[in-house]
């Protein structure tokens, strides 16, 4: 214990992990049917850009909740995030209800791009975009109309989400993602609802503008193909299924 | 901290007017049952109200009234002045006895008129009316007034006769009229005189010397009167003091029916009125709450956004908050339009069957005030409630719901 410390205290601050994980588990159960996630080992460096493939079902969207926590682990031994300089128990703060200071988290260095919606449809696309710098109080400077621009949306900002293509939808989303400069950015198959034509568009050049701006990336996708030509690392796990199909298990690790 | 919370407020108040149709909807829902209460209310309150309002600003609802004549002496009647539950009271003396023929220069007729004792504090003669005191002022009945043409500060001439000593004798008395009271206080021709008058008159016609006008006669013995005018202080003791009379033997004529009627009808109206009401509140509750609930439920995944952006859940909870209060000031505001235009409606139809300044349906600002507190309390409760679960599930499991 004591000797991990000192090594891990002799590590130069970028090799520090951003997530480190040991033996998280979530289990999901619904009507007889149960599903386990396990984690024995994950490391995150900053930086890194993870892609995370798998069939549908096998836990993707269960994993990247966990790792923006909005979803508590059924069972953890470590689940700690560093970010600033300072390492955060998360496991802790679950265990305690410290509901505000995982939402401060999230709030200071996540963003997450969903798989469809996640926009308020009350406000407009400038607005959408917004919400992630308006909360932290940070000034307009240009960033939104910037970011607008190299998404393509520079001609929407006054629209509503309900005016938009399904694909300028995740564009917006990607955009809100990154208003407010996170250190990561989660996404969990953000083209998923879109052709394979613009999917491979809007992948690319959010894989370019989390690349310009140095952010660490966590992407689901069950396409494997152009997910590898962008230079992703691939998160390893396998699935076992027990044999009257009633319980499944996924193991990541990484 | 505060700035979250505020936007938290923006947040909100931007999607009650996006959603302008269905928040429109949640407002009719609630007004379309908290007016007709209103008007319910309304009704209620008027009618009774304006019932009581009449008994108690009618002073011959107050009245007692002895019936045939009996002997007084002026002790008893200044022992009935100094209890609680008497406001007015003064003797009459012989009602033959109170009568005086009245003439003025404007007039041709000589009127006959009955002679009322009154003081200070009477009853029949509003405040801003003139008091008659001493042997010279009278306050005339409007009627009175009316046929003599005389008005405030004219003088009249009385007169009476008496057989004494076997000749028949007449005397005039000059009066001032100090003042006319109201024709709805007292209806007939009459002359309000002092009590001291009253008995200079019966005096006179009895054949005894009234020094103070220089009448002549023999000197009067005791005297004893044989009733009184008596006014209750209020509405509510004439039952206790009829039949305080009726138990020591003096038989009286009250209004107690009338005012037991209307005290019945109070209470009956009353208990009609709260059943509804009460169901009704309980309605009202019931609809309010469900469709903020479903609200919230509706606003889940929303919520569930915000919570991903990183608001905190203390201040999640305002957003459903911010949406019921919204609804219920204006769900308030619009009922009070109904009920406004019920009201105006309802009174104006019955206009012809009411008195002046009389309402059927009517509200006092506190009861408005009343209705608006409800209203936000059970929206407040209900959004509170809903909100809390809200904040409560995982956000993840309100993100990825379908
Ligand atoms: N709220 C829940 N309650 C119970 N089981 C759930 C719940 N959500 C997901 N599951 C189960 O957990 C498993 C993993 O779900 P998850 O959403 O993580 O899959 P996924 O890899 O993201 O799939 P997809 O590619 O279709 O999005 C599935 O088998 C699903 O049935
Ligand atoms: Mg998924």
């Amino acid at each position: 214990m004591v000797k991990e410390q000192a090594q891990q205290a002799a590590q130069s601050p970028a090799e520090r992990p951003i997530y480190h994980l040991k033996d998280v588990v979530k289990t999901r159960a619904s009507e007889g049917y149960s599903f386990r996630l396990r984690v024995p080992s994950l490391r995150i460096t900053p930086g890194e850009k993870i892609a995370l493939i798998g069939e549908s079902g096998c836990g993707k969207s269960t994993l990247l909740d966990m790792l923006a926590f909005v979803l508590q682990p059924s069972s953890c031994d470590t689940f700690e995030f560093e970010a600033e300089g300072r390492s955060h128990d998360i496991a802790k703060a679950w265990k305690r209800r410290r509901q505000n200071r995982l939402a401060a988290l999230r709030r200071r260095h996540l963003g997450y791009v969903m798989q469809t919606g996640g926009l308020l449809p009350y406000l407009s696309v400038r607005d959408n975009i917004n919400l992630s710098r308006r909360i932290l109080g940070m000034k307009e400077d240009g960033t939104v109309e910037a970011l607008a621009k190299e998404l393509g949306l520079h001609r929407h900002l006054h629209k509503l989400p309900g005016e938009l293509s399904t694909g300028e939808r995740q564009r917006v989303a990607i955009g809100r993602a990154l208003a407010h400069r996170p250190a990561i950015v989660i996404a969990d198959e953000p083209t998923a609802s879109v052709d394979p034509f613009a999917a491979e568009k809007i992948m690319a050049l959010f894989m370019q503008m989390v690349e310009e701006r140095n952010i660490t990336v966590i992407v689901a996708s069950h396409a494997w193909r152009h997910i590898k030509q962008l230079g992703l690392r691939r998160l390893a796990h396998h699935t076992r299924r027990s044999k009257d199909g009633r319980m499944a298990e996924t193991v990541v690790s990484g | 901290m505060l700035r979250q919370w505020r936007q938290v407020l923006g947040l909100a108040t931007r999607d009650y007017f996006h959603e302008w149709q269905i928040s429109v909807c949640f407002v009719l829902a609630l007004a379309a049952v908290l007016g007709p209460m209103m008007v319910l209310f309304g009704l209620k309150f008027g009618i009774v109200g304006s019932m009581i309002d009449e008994l108690r600003e009618d002073p011959a609802k107050r009245e007692i009234r002895p019936v045939g004549s009996d002997r007084y002496d002026r002790a008893w009647i200044d022992a009935l002045a100094k209890r609680d539950d008497v406001a007015f009271v003064v003797p009459r003396v012989r009602s033959i006895a109170a009568t005086l023929e009245v003439s003025s220069d404007r007039a041709p007729r000589i009127l006959s008129l009955e002679v009322i004792p009154s003081a200070e504090g009477d009853p029949l003669l509003p405040p801003g009316t003139g008091i008659p005191r001493g042997l010279r002022e009278v306050v005339l009945s409007a009627s009175a007034a009316r046929k003599l043409q005389v008005s405030v500060g004219d003088g009249i001439d009385g007169s009476l006769v008496r057989r004494f000593q076997g000749r028949k004798e007449r005397v005039h008395l000059p009066l001032t009229v100090v003042g006319v009271a109201p024709a709805r206080a007292f209806p007939r021709d009459a002359l309000f005189a002092s009590v001291a008058l009253n008995e200079a008159l019966e005096d006179f016609r009895d054949g005894h010397a009234v020094p103070a006008l220089e009448w002549s006669g023999t000197p009067p013995g005791k005297r004893y009167y044989t009733g009184f005018r008596l006014y209750a202080r209020s509405i509510y003791d004439v039952a206790g003091l009829e039949e305080g009379f009726e138990r020591s033997g003096i038989e009286v004529r009250t209004q107690a029916a009338d005012i037991e009627t209307v005290q019945r009808m109070d209470r009956t109206l009353s208990a009609i009125y709260w059943a509804i009401a009460l169901i009704g509140l309980a309605g009202f509750s019931l609809s309010l709450g469900a469709s903020l609930w479903a609200n919230v439920d509706r606003k889940r995944r929303d919520l569930s956004v915000l919570r991903l952006v990183g608001f905190r859940t203390g201040d999640i909870v305002w957003f459903p908050l911010v949406q019921s209060l919204y609804t219920a000031v204006l769900g308030w505001a619009l009922a009070v339009a109904i009920y406004r235009a019920a009201a105006w409606g309802i009174n104006l139809m019955l206009a012809p069957q009411l008195e002046a300044a009389q309402q059927v349906c009517r509200l006092l600002p506190q009861h408005y005030l009343v209705a608006l507190g409800l209203t936000l309390g059970a929206s407040v409760l209900a959004a509170l409630l809903a909100g809390l679960r809200a904040a409560r599930v995982e956000p993840s499991e309100g993100l990825r719901e379908v």
